[in-house]
Order: structure tokens, then sequence, then C-alpha cells
């Protein structure tokens, strides 16, 4: 005859700690290396080996990055942040109006609208007729062109987010605001835009590491030097620093820095969003 | 003052017709209460009157002008919605003023109108919350200020106090009769609840199955119901209605008589029957009985009757208030 | 009386600015796709060639045995971070100490730069100096060139893929986890259930959305991929490791814009069909469940 058994006290300890000892080795440790080999000097970084440096060379490393070809870091700094900010302005005006109406009325073209945006989570871009289609419209190889080219690739997760959220809002608001002589327009800018703020600053944080750590599109759409961007100057300076490593991993943690400030004030709505859809009823 | 003309108004969705032809006259400055179990139409009509849903077929004129194909904004209306539907992100003042903003109406004459709404419904210590940090018979009151200062022909009210608890609503129905007083304002309120109808109402239009039964004042149709339905809804206890044998000894389709006008007497009486339960009030007493070959009877009685569970009684109506229904 | 038309509150003009921008910019290339990858194409003039290009594609051994690779990449990858994100994901759902920093810390490589953990794990990957192998060579075994060996290159990058991917996988599961009821697990326990047939009795059947979820994104990033195999072997050595997407570029590189629009049409098919037949039977899975 079997026993009832006490709770097991050690085991939420146990298995805590083996778990940890194993995500340092797997998840911690190739982080570390980054910042090991970013404050070596160069000898003792081409060894690209695991150890304490004897002697700090952090800022050093730095300005030297920093100072890189003319100073090309904070172009390609400027430049992403721009495309980055300029692309998530439109991406949430533009998806939150196409979320409102598909969660709102109902009509034949929805089939139809969603449709389209599940093909564009699905479908690759076809990357040599885009640059067609923006040479003619002279949009290639400018950041506003890279703009546009952002927010297409990403409305369709967008939308489906808004449109979720969307659906939890009451419908009598809009009534009400239509009975107090809302516009269309000011129902949805005055009165259902302001509530969509939680899924609005998901979407933001989103989209903006998303566009920001973006390396294909840039690289196909944004040639040229002066229109660089964060993840292009690391690609970059691969073959440029092929022997000083100290130097390409200092770039690789400047580069790191931004998504983990952003991780750590947004660490929840960054979850939410993209376990969004996953736990539908 | 504006009334309320509805002429054949019908509403179907797709092949559903869920309002078959209503013709309704409200009169300047009454209240007038829709009342019919849910699913009978009441709140679709009103959201017609509203414009929130087009119409089939028929005519609204709101105070002499036609608003069937009106916009809701330009009807002369306004609305106060079951769950209030403030706006969460601005605060009481806000809220009751933004259809007056909307208007491009001056700063000074929103924050005059808005202030005066205030003080008639005693908001003005509330004006700079939001709505969350309101309690549900205060969010009540912010939903009517925002109808009042628009200044409407017609206030709609799609069952206002479904969502507070008992003590409230019997409150909120004195301040809603009180205010309807001092506004003088012609009223549309859409409630299941009979008891709010027949307190509140200046005219009762008793709705069913997307049809009016009956239209008329509280106590014209508790004295004098049109049909069993509207027999068995308005009045509480409901009335012990009867068809069959006894129906047509008495020459009609369905009797009715309510526990109200029963009378139990030692001896004799019109029927004999047996005591299921007695549901003691306090004041008074509700008499469940069985009587042999009819069924069911509830008796309305003092509160001390000295009746239980078993006895024997005779059971005799009142003259005059019986009703004999055609249907 | 004719009704006239009531304006409806939710005008369709709000579709128009999405629409405009996805519609040139994302819609009509993959439209004009079709036509050419028809074409001997230079971006300026375009000759009709028939088939040509496809044939090409399906002629050369490195471009039809780059069909071969992004399948096993995508399906390694997507299979791998099913399983080990389900596994995590119960694990950091469980009562143990440090859940908060431990769900943390899988979830970070998800939100870094692409091409800097390619280019930190290929420093890592280092044949003789590499961290990885001096580490197995303390513990005595002699480690492989993970990406000099041309039969291991591929599989070095999905590794590195499902490390940097694998975060995503368990919040899915995380947030599926916790959304089952506790009272199913209570009632299983009173019916005498092992903690391993709650497992696959409740769990696994109940997560099935986020099962759904991780496997169909996984799947179609898998078979997109282009940036950690670009960042970390180009595609070599030789052509080992190239897949459609690295071949795409290496095309348009090399001016073959024909070639390269037609690589992506087969990578357009591809994908369509594996991923509508695959959605599809994972609804009638859901219609049953």
């Amino acid at each position: 005859m079997s026993r009832a058994q006490p709770p097991k006290r050690w085991r939420p300890i146990v298995v805590g700690l083996l778990t940890m000892a194993g995500f340092l080795l797997t998840f911690v440790v190739p982080f570390l290396f980054i910042f090991l080999q970013a404050v070596k000097d160069r000898r003792a970084a081409n060894k690209l080996d695991f150890t304490w440096p004897d002697s700090w060379h952090l800022w050093e490393n730095i300005v030297a990055v920093v100072q890189t070809r003319d100073y090309i870091l904070l172009l390609a700094y400027f430049n992403s942040i721009v495309i980055t900010v300029g692309a998530v302005t439109l991406l949430v005006i533009f998806a939150s109006m196409v979320g409102y109406v598909l969660s709102r009325r109902r009509s034949r073209l929805n089939g139809f609208v969603m449709a389209l945006v599940l093909a564009g989570l699905m479908i690759p871009p076809a990357v040599v007729p885009t640059i067609w289609v923006l040479q003619g419209l002279t949009l290639f190889k400018t950041i506003h062109g890279m703009i546009l080219i952002q927010v297409a690739y990403g409305l369709s997760f967008s939308i489906l987010l808004y449109r979720a959220f969307i659906a939890g809002i009451p419908r009598e608001l809009d009534e009400a605001a239509l009975i107090d002589g809302a516009k269309p327009w000011q129902i949805f800018f005055r009165v259902v835009l302001p509530l969509l703020r939680p899924v609005t600053v998901t979407n933001i944080v989103v989209q903006s590491i998303g566009i920001f750590n973006d390396f294909t599109n840039p690289l196909y759409y944004l040639p040229g030097r002066e229109n660089v961007t964060v993840q292009l100057t690391l690609f970059n300076f691969q073959s440029q620093f092929s022997t000083q490593y100290n130097l390409l991993f200092t770039n690789i943690l400047l580069i790191t820095i931004p998504p983990l400030i952003v991780f750590i004030f947004f660490n929840r709505q960054i979850v939410a969003g993209m376990t969004a859809g996953a736990v539908k009823g | 003052m504006s009334g309320l003309i509805l002429a054949g108004v019908e509403k179907a969705f797709g092949a559903v017709q869920v309002i078959k032809g209503i013709d309704l006259t409200v009169n300047p400055g009454e209240f007038c209460v829709f009342v019919g179990p849910s699913g009978c139409g009441k709140s679709t009509l009103l959201r017609m009157i509203a414009g929130l849903e087009g119409v089939s077929a028929g005519a609204i004129s709101i105070g002499g002008t036609d608003v069937t194909w009106a916009e809701p904004s330009e009807r002369g209306i306004a609305m106060v919605f079951q769950s209030y539907a403030l706006y969460p992100h601005m605060s009481v003042r806000d809220n009751i003023g933004f259809g007056l903003s909307l208007a491009r109406v001056p700063k000074d004459q929103i924050a005059e109108k808005v202030n005066q709404a205030a003080e008639l419904l005693q908001l003005t210590a509330l004006l700079d919350r939001k709505p969350k940090a309101l309690s549900g018979g205060q969010r009540q009151r912010v939903a009517i200020g925002r109808a009042i200062v628009r200044d409407p022909a017609v206030f709609l009210f799609d069952e206002p106090l479904s969502n507070l608890d008992a003590s409230l609503r019997a409150q909120m129905r004195l301040e809603l009769t009180d205010l309807h007083a001092r506004l003088g304002a012609t009223m549309i309120y859409v409630t299941h609840d009979q008891v709010e109808a027949m307190t509140m109402a200046d005219k009762i239009v008793v709705l069913n199955a997307g049809r009016i039964e009956q239209v008329g004042r509280p106590m014209d149709l508790y004295r004098a119901p049109a049909t069993p339905f509207v027999a068995g809804f308005i009045g509480s206890p409901r009335m012990n209605l009867y068809t069959g044998e006894l129906a047509r000894a008495e020459g009609c389709v369905t009797y009715g008589i309510r526990p109200e006008h029963l009378t139990l007497v030692a001896q004799g009486g019109k029927w004999q029957g047996t005591v299921r339960f007695v549901e003691r009030l306090g004041p008074d007493a509700m008499v469940h009985l069985h009587v042999a070959g009819l069924g069911d009877m509830t008796v309305r009685t003092s509160g001390e009757i000295a009746l239980s569970t078993g006895d024997e009684t005779g059971i005799m109506p009142q003259e005059g208030r019986e009703h004999r229904f055609a249907d | 009386m004719t009704a006239p038309r009531r304006k409806s509150p939710y005008p369709s003009w709000f579709f128009v600015p999405a629409a405009v921008v996805y519609g040139t910019l994302f819609l009509l290339p993959t439209v004009a796709s079709l036509w050419f990858s028809l074409t001997r194409w230079d971006l300026f003039t375009a000759t009709y060639i028939g088939l040509d290009n496809f044939r090409q594609f399906f002629s050369e051994p490195f471009l039809v045995s780059s069909i071969g690779k992004t399948l096993i990449y995508a399906g390694l990858t997507s299979g791998l971070k099913t399983i080990l994100g389900l596994l995590l994901a119960v694990l950091l759902v469980s009562p143990i100490i440090w859940r908060g920093m431990l769900r943390t810390i899988v979830f970070f490589p998800v939100l870094v730069s692409t091409v800097g953990v390619g280019i930190t794990f290929t420093t890592m990957m280092h044949p003789t100096k590499g961290i990885i192998n001096v580490l197995l060579e303390s513990l005595g075994i002699d480690g492989p060139g993970w990406l000099t060996d041309p039969s291991l290159a591929l599989f070095s990058v999905v590794l590195v893929d499902v490390w940097k991917g694998v975060g995503l996988a368990t919040v899915i599961y995380m947030a599926g986890l916790v959304s089952i009821s506790q009272d199913y697990y209570e009632a299983s326990r009173i019916d005498g259930a092992t903690r391993f047939q709650q497992f696959w009795r409740i769990t696994l059947p109940l997560v099935w959305p986020a099962t759904v979820t991780v496997v169909t994104l996984s799947l179609i990033s898998g078979l997109r991929f282009f940036e950690l195999i670009w960042a970390m072997t180009r595609g070599g050595p030789g052509f080992s490791s190239d897949v459609v997407a690295s071949v795409i570029y290496k095309q348009y590189q090399a001016g073959f814009y024909g070639l390269a629009t037609a690589g992506n049409v087969v990578l357009f098919s591809l994908i369509a069909l594996l991923i509508l037949p695959l959605t599809w039977w994972f609804n009638t899975r859901e219609v049953e469940a």
C-alpha cells in the first residue's frame, strides 16, 4: 500500500538550480563572451578565449569603433532610428484604422481583407520586383522608401494585434459618440484610439525591435554608404575587423544595448504581443 | 417640447422580421416606457428611434420633423445606454461636454452647461474624476448628464437601471421620475421590469414578438388589460389565468383574476382549494393553492392569516374584478 | 420609397492608407514576380523566355539542393523549437526558484540582433580557437569544424537558430499552459492519473492551439530564413549550407534578376505547398478537439 508522501520542499530549489546552471552555460556565456571580448585589447581578443581580461579597454574600444570610417556608426544609428520611428508611427496609425473597421463592420469585404493580411504573414517578399517598383517611384536607396517597405511588411502583424484588442472595446462607446455628433474619424481618433494604448505600446515595442534589428531589407533596398543602418555596420565591420575582434565585439555590444533597454522596460508588453493569438478561445 | 410619431415602422434582419409594423404617438413631455420580455424587439425599436439601426419600412418623426433617414446626431435625441458607455479616458467634465465640443460650442458656454447639469445631478464634486473612480449610481448620473446638455427633444433610456443593485435601483427610479418632472422633457424608457414601467410611466407600451400588445396609462393597463399577455405581464404577483372548461363556462377563451382580487372564505366560495404553501412577506402573504379540476391559484391575503400547508379553504372572486378575454 | 444609403460609422476609406502602401510595395511586386520570373531581365528590359529560369533552377545541382536544405533547415529548427519550447515552458511554469529570472534569460536572445548572434557564434565555433572546441578539448573530445566541415555547417546554423528562437516558442507555450484550468489537473488527480499521464492526456491536447502557432510560425520563418546563414557561412563552405533565400540573394548580386525572381516564386510555392495543407490539417484537428 502506498503512503501519502509529504511535499518535497527541496524540489523547487534543486530544479531551479539545475535549470539556472544549464541556462548560464547555454544562454549567458555567449553574452558574457561578447562583453569580455569588447573590453580586451586587440592581442588578447584575438585569442578568442573565454578568460578574464588582464586590462580593461572598453572605453578605448568604443571610441575606436565610433570613429571608424569617419563616424559611420553614428550615421548608422541616426538612419536606423529615423527608419524605426517613421515606420512604427505609420504602422500604428494605418494598422489601428484597418483593425478597427475590420473588427467593427460586418461586411463581405472583410474576408478578402483578412486573406490579404494572412498572405502578408506568409508570403516572402519578391525582392527584385520590389526594387523595380521602388525605382519606378524613385524610392530606391532612400530612407523614406525604406520606411514604407517596413510599413508594408509589418502591417499584417500589427493589424491582427489591433483587431483582436478592439473586439474587446464595447460598441456602445462608438454609438454614444455617434449620438454626441462625432464624425467617423472623430469616433476613431478621439474615442477609440486613446483606448488602444496598451496594444499600441505592445505594437510600438515589438515592431521597433524588429525593424531596428532588421538586416535583410536594408541589405536589399537601402544600399549605399550614406544609407547604412546599424545591422549593416556590423556586417561591414565583420570583414574590416577580421583581425580586431575587440572592436567587432564592441560594435555588437553597442548594437545589442537598445533592445536590452527596451526589454528591461517593456518585458510584459513584448511577451504579450508575441504570444497574442496563441491562446485564442 | 416635442413628441414622437412612429408610422408603420418595420425592421428585418435578413429574413427575420424583428419589428412587425409599429404605430405609436408619444405626446410632448410624456414619460413613455417600452416594456416586454427579452427578445420582444423593444431595444431594437429604441435603437431605430435613435438612428443606430436603419428602418426597413415606415417613418419616424420627432417634433414634427421626419427623421427616418437622419443621422443619429441630427435627430434631437440623447441616449443613456445600459452600460452607460462613458468614455473611460475622459473626466466626468469632458464626458458631459464631449458632444458640445464636437459641435464647436465656445468653451465658456460648454463649461456653463456642464456645471448646470452637474448641479442638477449632484455631480459637481466629481467633475474631475475618471469614470473608473465612480460608483454605479454616479456613472448612471454622468450618463444622464451627458444626455441633458444636448437639450434633446427626446431622451432615450435603454434599460439604464439593470446594472444596479436592488436598493439603488429603487432610489434611481425616484430620481428619474423627479428629473422628468423638473425637465418636462419627452422620455422613452426601455425595460423588461414591469415594476419600473408601472412606477415611472405616464404611458406604457407593452411589446410582444415585434408587435404592440397594448398602449395605455399604467393603471388602465392594470385595470383593463386588452390581452392575456398584458394581463400576465403587468401586475405582481402574476394574474391567475385559465383556459379550458372554466373559461368556456364564463363565456370566453381565457379567464383571469388577480391574486389581490380573491378572498379566502371559510364556507361557500366559487372554488374549493388545498393550500400548497404560504409565502409570508410580512404585511401580506401569498397563498398558493391547488384547485381540483382547475390547477394552481395564487391568492394575496393579510400577512397574519392562519393557514398552513394542507388546509382546505373556499375562494371567492371580488365583484367586477374578473377578466374575460376573447383570445 | 427607396431607402437612401446611410453612411456607416466605420468607413471603408480607413483601409486606404494601409492598402496603398501594402498594395504598391508588397502585392504589386508579388504579382509582378510571376511575370518577371518568365523573363531575362536587367531591371530595364525584360525579355520573355518562358520557363527557362525554372528549367535552369531545377537543372543546376546546387540550386536544386538548396530546396532540400531549406526543407531540412525549416523542419529541424521548427521541430526542435517546438519540442524544446514545450519542455522549457513546462519547466518554467512549474514552481521552481528564480522562475522570473529564468524566463527573462531564455527570452532575451529573441530580441537581439541576428547578425550579432551569428558573428558571436561564428567566433565561438572557430575550429581551433573557438571556446566550444576548447571546452570540448579540455574534456578530451576532438571538436569538429562546426562551420568549416561541409557536412556539418548547415546543422551548426540550425543549432544557433534554435538557440536564438526557442525563447519565443517557450513564451507562447507558457501562455498556453497557464490558460489551462487547474481544475483538469485536480479532477484527473482524483481519478488517479500520474504526472506522466497528466502531461500526455491533459497538457498536450489542451495546449494544441499554442502548438499550432509555434509550428506554423517557426516553419514559415525557417523557410524564409536568410540572416543567420548569411552572417555565419554565406552559404558555404562551397554551397553546402545554401538555402533558397541565400541563393536568391546570390543570383541578385550576380545580376541574374530573372533567375533570382524565379527563386522567389519557388520559395513562395514551397511555403504555400507546406503551410496551406498544414493549416488545413491543424484546423480539422481543432474541430475534433
